[in-house]
């Protein structure tokens, strides 16, 4: 499953913090995944996690296009809603895709950075 | 967000997203800022999901329009039916017309008046299955379907009836 992940266009992504936005990381699924590792959230609270953790605001259409398609894949659940909020909690099967696109991009990371230290 | 603003937002979703989103995106999006960002990128989110719909997970896809009533085999066989009915006279006419120059009428009902009268009485049950299947859950859209399955059957008949075959 986790070769059908498909990384996503960044240009829904509001960044408010760096105009520049370099040095941010904008893959909307994966945010949400990484933000749901720690407890379940639900979106207002996704969003501040998102922008503590790389720095890029998720605009709320993006972030609800992310959620849809991150549960229709089975990858997060819903939990029961809390007044008019809704909040969700990543499955096993996202904790392994998870898992899986971080080390991948840790292997990149750590190899591109290795080709920047002769400079 | 002004709460209005948040449901106009919200509202320009597929119902069958806002169905299953509508509630909570609008109350999140009535919690934060209503800038020109916030707004563009809702625009850009819904038109992209009227484009590339999300379906599955708890996402019930309407299974009661008339294209997805189109979709089911007792919703175009009979259509289909009529339509290899009438393309089977039509061949038949220009078979006849290439031979002999006139339109052929042959007293004894051959193979093809046969295949043309089982296509054209079997689908009949079919429809009678496809209306008592859906008339009760969606009227509308099976009244579609039907209307469409009768005028594929008098097409079908048309050459028939107009030309005395």
């Amino acid at each position: 499953m986790c070769d059908n992940y498909v990384m996503r266009s960044t240009r829904n992504v509001v960044n408010n913090e760096d105009s520049s936005g370099l040095g941010h990381y904008s893959d909307p699924p994966l945010l949400v995944l990484a933000s749901l590792a720690n407890g379940p959230k639900h979106g207002h609270a996704m969003i501040e996690d998102i922008v503590r953790l790389s720095g890029t605001r998720l605009g709320p259409g993006t972030l609800y296009g992310a959620i849809a398609r991150l549960e229709q894949q089975g990858w997060i659940a819903p939990l029961p809603p809390e007044e008019r909020r809704r909040p969700y909690r990543i499955t096993a099967e996202g904790l392994r895709v998870l898992r899986a696109r971080l080390t991948t991009l840790h292997q990149f990371a750590k190899a591109g950075l290795g080709r920047l230290e002769p400079l | 967000m002004k709460q209005r603003l948040a449901r106009m937002l919200t509202r320009l979703y597929p119902p069958v997203w806002r169905e299953r989103y509508g509630e909570e995106f609008e109350a999140m999006l009535a919690m934060g800022p209503g800038d020109l960002g916030t707004v563009v990128d809702s625009v850009w989110s819904a038109l992209r999901e009227h484009v590339n719909p999300t379906r599955g997970g708890r996402m019930e896809q309407d299974t009661k329009t008339f294209a997805a009533l189109m979709r089911r085999p007792s919703g175009y066989l009979p259509v289909a039916m009529s339509l290899a009915a009438f393309m089977m006279v039509l061949s038949a006419l220009a078979v006849g017309l290439a031979r002999g120059g006139a339109i052929v009428r042959d007293p004894d009902e051959g193979s093809i008046a046969h295949l043309f009268q089982l296509l054209m009485t079997v689908q009949w049950p079919i429809m009678l299955f496809f209306a008592m299947k859906w008339m009760r859950h969606a009227p509308r859209p099976t009244l579609g379907v039907l209307g469409l399955q009768a005028a594929a059957w008098l097409a079908g008949c048309a050459p028939v009836y107009f030309l005395h075959l």
